[in-house]
């Protein structure tokens, strides 16, 4: 499996899985914050790569 | 407020979340959470190796960057020592470069096989994410048998 965006996914939610759970104890607060970490790194990642487009390699 | 933890049991709860990612987390009863944390870790630790990741090897060239790629890499535990036993065919945790032993060639040809591939840049991440997180676990085990969260 050789798809960046796959991989973005896929260890994005493994992180804010383990970060939910890791420091929050209500279910309700764990999927919010789960959600913002993942929102966070892969929205933030797919921002980044959007903003370098212009640029040349 | 939360209980403390004998030591005998702190000790038991981090050698055990030591040896298999959420276990400490169990020992000191919860269970579910510890679960949770050895599917993710586990998870994070297979496909860093079916993605060719590298179990790092500590070089004396580099030696703070690769002390610390083996620290990334033990932390998940055993599980790394049973992997680089697939791997190298031994326990190999070094390696010393210009070395004429054979085995020592064949353990650096295999660490280079494996930073050639295409998929290793993901499944270093995938090997070290597993690592780290377990480390961050046994933090909180310690916190945990402490009494400082519940």
């Amino acid at each position: 499996m050789a798809s960046h965006v796959v991989h973005l996914i896929l260890y994005s939610a493994i992180v804010a899985a383990f970060f939910a759970v890791l420091t929050r104890r209500d279910r309700r607060e764990q999927l919010r914050f789960g959600g913002l970490v993942f929102a966070g790194m892969a929205g933030g990642v797919l921002l980044l790569a959007y903003l370098m487009y212009p640029f040349p390699r | 407020m939360a209980s403390t933890a004998s030591p005998g049991k702190t000790a038991t709860a981090l050698v055990a979340g030591w040896l298999l990612p959420g276990a400490g987390h169990a020992v000191l009863g919860h269970a579910r959470r510890g679960l949770v944390f050895f599917v993710l870790v586990m998870g994070s630790f297979g496909l860093g190796l079916a993605h060719d990741g590298r179990l790092a090897l500590y070089s004396s060239r580099e030696w703070l960057l690769s002390s610390m790629q083996v620290l990334a890499n033990v932390g998940v535990g055993p599980a790394d020592t049973i992997a680089r036993m697939r791997v190298y065919g031994e326990p190999a945790y070094a390696r010393k470069d210009g070395d004429p032993d054979p085995k020592q060639e064949a353990r650096i040809e295999t660490f280079r096989a494996r930073w050639r591939s295409a998929l290793s840049i993901y499944g270093t991440a995938y090997l070290w994410t597993a690592g780290l997180m377990n480390l961050l676990l046994l933090l909180d085990v310690w916190d945990l048998s402490r009494g400082r969260k519940d």
